[in-house]
């Protein structure tokens, strides 16, 4: 067993941020530090979104223990929509003394693309960990460390790599951005400043909620610094199997920013703003009367200079710390003319990584509800209920009624389909009269149609 | 060979085999071939190609042949239709213009009829596909791969071949199709199917991807319906109730099950007004059964509704909650497959008008806005973010009826050269704004595309 300590380097390293790492400020952060470093193996199943096929693949990424519990932070893209890790595990240690522990991977939070993994043992762990500093800025220019793991045939030895920030940006979120290339085994290891404070991970992109589905960013070295994740290590999340979910709270609104030709367009002051261009039915935006053109400048107090697509998410994140039930004060701009509104905002609906799903052996397929992100996405009116196929269990009676992923059913047999729980009723319902056919009423894409099932009830 | 010419064919496949028939008399072969060969016609028609928010002409390469002695020419509607000129060149290798008769995507036949006929023009014998059976000998002639005069040769495979709809544009509703094992290649597509008694009895069209001698013809006596209509009246009209038709296999195996299983039913079609419904078993049209117990039988079923007079009152009898009942439904026309496509160059991109199909696919709630087909990289339109798929249904805060409309719009504000034009869209289910930003002292003209190597690339795309 390691001993336990917690990983704070400064006073090890030189005092300044000077102009570069010494040999013996190196040796030493790499000593004190890789021990937080691990290696985590795991198998992921990876659902081909189209087809429905599912292949499983082994992988393994870099893990960075956090905690003397036995809390280890990865890279965010171990958990990935279509892809589910299992058989995750944690080796601590390199070479002679490796102790290999079986972690179960926590909620991924959605502001950060980090997962969270909690090692398992019988007995409690104390094991090394890195202590993030708080509150530290790094400058253009400013020598950091990173350190990480070779690749496999470089017997996964540990490394500290010496580079500096390379550029800074300030929106959506203060971003460093270091000045040499990926290096993939280096992704989620810590970053230490010239002080020999660790100031937080190699990561690159930014999530889906901070405007990384454009993949503006992807493929940067990027510093996470320690502030967006610090909260994570004081308070873990929740393990995935709790659906955890409506923390945040929502407008219903899908929203551009006033750029300034938009502004000259309307004859507004070029100051910025947030144009309300689709306002999702049944929510707050939509019952307090919003309308598309509406411009907000001012949400809940704090005024809006929304003029560029990434300014945008600043907005977004405003929204959702705001407050689930609060009724917060708007100032719109209708055709030019100011307005006030309150709103009422509510908790976020529940997205489909949340979504309940429901594996049914009986027909060899496995549902989950239609959440309001898949509602936007496959451009489904309010007016369709069902639930959607997720995945297809090959040679079962869904996979031979060429029942693909995708589709919506909304009838089986005489039963119509609005949730999970109908679809559960239905099915126990009918395998209780063990009926030679079944029949499904579906929607894929624009068209419906039906599909004929036939159960083997014996096969059970 | 040109490296603008394209073979036209509905799918790629590999080399076909080549058949030795000990059985087949050698005589009786080329006395069909020659019975048919004369009027075989090798087309090279440039077809109109929207891509990436541009138009280009391409040059395609296609068979056919002549029916009539005043030179009417048969081929695929997908070698000929959307093209200006059609070259053809005949049997004996003189070369003749052809003008467009008319176009059918839905059964994938076109009609030309050549400008100068000459003399004594020999012209084929329509057959009976009716009365084809599987196993018979058959011949393809055409041009595989743009080589002329060629003929292959097979057996019947399958006289009723169900090909599902494939996307927009691999459509066969009203038709099953004779499958042969005749090697059918890219370039032989709408040339002539032919039994050993010289008869024409299915135009080639499809063949399978990735498999070897499996190709599809139109069968003649479908075919011959769309030819007259296309010749009388250079479209085909046929009428519509909304309707997606299901085999009743899909609800039961019972064989004593009659009628067909409505599956869905457009939002904006005459049926839905009615009070069609998806689930609805459909007994009859006008007293006239509907039964399709295999989706083989479909065609035909479709193909009697088609076949109403449009804006007719017609007596649909369904099947609902066990009950008969009659619903009456006026029939509409059945819209365009496509829609015509229209370039905007100074913006530089390209739209079509809302179809039916389009407007069902999208599930707008009207006909109204014209749907953007390609915006060029770089041009005014792609700078806006306006983008492929786009439903543009507002500008300037006025309402986008339709496309002739917006053309008008659209050209107006070219000569005003007002700088910022406000377009609203929707994108998926969401709704956008799109700000398009004229520059106010460029002359119209030096938007236009410029010719260059790319335009083969994306030509190329839309070339089937």
């Amino acid at each position: 067993m390691f001993s336990s300590f917690a990983i704070v380097l400064i006073g090890l390293a030189q005092t300044q941020p000077g102009d570069g790492f010494t040999q013996s400020s190196i040796a030493s952060a790499y000593k004190e530090l890789t021990p937080a470093i691990c290696l985590v193996s795991y198998s992921s199943e990876v659902t081909n979104p189209s087809t429905g096929e599912t292949t499983k693949r082994d992988s393994s990424a870099l893990g960075l223990l956090v905690s003397a519990a036995g809390l280890a932070m990865a890279p965010g893209h171990m958990s990935l929509e279509n892809a589910e890790p299992f058989n995750i595990n944690v080796t601590v240690g390199h070479g002679d003394n490796e102790q290999k522990y079986a972690a179960t991977l926590l909620k991924k939070p959605d502001d950060i693309n980090v997962c969270f993994l909690k090692l398992q043992s019988d007995t409690p762990l104390n094991l090394p960990h890195v202590v993030f500093a708080k509150g530290v800025q790094l400058g253009v220019g400013e020598p950091i460390l990173t350190f990480g793991i070779l690749s496999e045939t470089l017997d996964y030895a540990r490394g500290a790599f010496t580079c500096r920030v390379g550029a800074i940006l300030e929106k959506p979120r203060r971003t460093y951005c270091i000045d040499s290339p990926l290096r993939f085994g280096f992704v989620g290891g810590p970053v230490v400043n010239g002080l020999g404070q660790a100031v937080g991970v190699v990561g690159f992109d930014l999530t889906a909620a901070e405007g990384g589905d454009l993949y503006v960013r992807s493929g940067q070295p990027l510093v996470y610094q320690a502030d967006l994740f610090q909260k994570y290590i004081d308070e873990p999340p929740s393990e995935t199997e709790v659906v955890a979910h409506g923390e945040e709270a929502w407008l219903g609104v899908f929203t551009q920013p006033l750029g300034d030709d938009f502004a000259e367009y309307w004859s507004l002051p070029k100051e910025g703003g947030v144009v309300v261009s689709s306002i999702v039915s049944g929510t707050p935006a939509e019952q307090a009367g919003m309308k598309s053109g509406d411009v907000i400048v001012n949400f809940n107090g704090t005024p809006l200079h929304c003029k560029q697509d990434r300014e945008v998410i600043g907005f977004t994140k405003l929204v959702r710390e705001a407050g689930i039930g609060k009724t917060v004060p708007l100032k719109v701009l209708r055709n030019g003319k100011p307005l006030d509104l309150q709103i009422q905002l509510v908790e976020r609906p529940k997205s489909a990584r949340e979504a309940g799903e429901f594996k049914d052996e009986k027909l060899g397929l496995t549902v989950r509800e239609i959440t309001t992100d898949v509602r936007i996405v496959l451009n489904l009116s309010e007016a369709v209920k069902g639930v959607i196929i997720r995945r297809v269990k090959s040679g079962g009676a869904a996979d031979l009624a060429n029942m693909r992923p995708g589709v919506i059913i909304m009838n089986l047999g005489d039963y119509s389909i609005t949730s999970l729980d109908d679809y559960k009723g239905a099915i126990d319902k009918i395998a209780a009269q063990k009926p030679k056919e079944v029949t499904a009423f579906c929607r894929a894409g624009a068209a419906t149609g039906f599909f004929r099932l036939e159960p083997r009830w014996d096969n059970e | 060979m040109n490296k603008r010419l394209f073979l036209a064919m509905s799918l790629l496949i590999l080399l076909a085999g080549c058949a030795t028939m000990g059985t087949t008399s050698e005589r009786a072969v080329i006395k069909a071939k020659d019975k048919v060969a004369p009027a075989l016609v090798h087309i090279r028609p440039v077809k109109e190609v929207y891509a990436s928010g541009k138009r280009e002409e391409v040059q395609v390469v296609g068979s056919g042949f002549i029916i009539s002695p005043d030179g009417y020419v048969v081929t695929n509607e997908h070698v000929a239709g959307e093209s200006k000129s059609v070259h053809c060149v005949l049997y004996t290798k003189d070369e003749v213009e052809a003008q467009v008769v008319g176009g059918d995507p839905y059964t994938d036949i076109a009609v030309l009829k050549l400008t100068t006929p000459p003399k004594n023009l020999p012209h084929v014998t329509l057959g009976q596909s009716s009365k084809l059976v599987a196993g018979q000998t058959v011949l393809a002639l055409g041009s595989p791969h743009g080589l002329a005069r060629s003929v292959s040769m097979g057996i019947v495979s399958v006289t009723d071949r169900y090909l599902e709809d494939r996307g927009d544009e691999m459509v066969s509703p009203f038709n099953n199709w004779i499958q042969t094992d005749a090697a059918i290649n890219p370039g032989n597509s709408g040339g002539p199917l032919v039994n050993l008694k010289g008869e024409v009895i299915g135009i080639n069209t499809r063949i399978l991807s990735g498999a070897e001698n499996v190709g599809f013809a139109i069968p003649i006596d479908i075919a011959k319906e769309v030819i007259d209509q296309l010749i009388k009246n250079g479209h085909m009209t046929r009428s519509w109730i909304g309707e997606s038709l299901q085999p009743m296999r899909v609800k039961s195996e019972d064989p004593a099950a009659k009628g067909v299983v409505i599956a869905d039913v457009a939002t904006l079609s005459p049926g839905y007004e009615a009070g069609l419904r998806p689930g609805d078993i459909m007994l009859s049209v006008d007293g006239i059964p509907t039964n399709a117990r295999f989706e083989e039988d479909l065609p035909a079923v479709r193909k009697h509704i088609a076949d109403l007079p449009v804006g007719k009152e017609v007596a649909v009898r369904i099947l609902r909650d066990g009950k008969e009942q009659d619903i009456k439904v006026a029939t509409a026309e059945r819209s365009l497959l496509r829609g015509d496509q229209v370039e905007f160059p100074e913006w530089a991109f390209t739209a079509v008008d809302v179809t039916d199909n389009i407007a069902r696919r999208a599930q707008l709630a009207s006909r109204k806005g014209v749907l953007v087909t390609g915006a060029q990289v770089g041009g005014i339109a792609a700078n806006a973010r306006l983008i492929n798929g786009d439903i543009l249904l507002a500008i300037d805060g006025a309402e986008v009826p339709n496309l002739a409309s917006f053309k008008k719009t659209y050209q107006s504000l070219i000569e005003s050269k007002k700088p910022l034009v406000m377009l609203e869209v929707k994108r998926g289910a969401l709704s956008r704004f799109v700000l398009i930003k004229q520059e106010p002292g460029e002359p119209a003209a030096s938007a236009a595309p410029e010719p260059g190597p790319v335009q083969v690339e994306g030509g190329s795309k839309n070339v089937q």
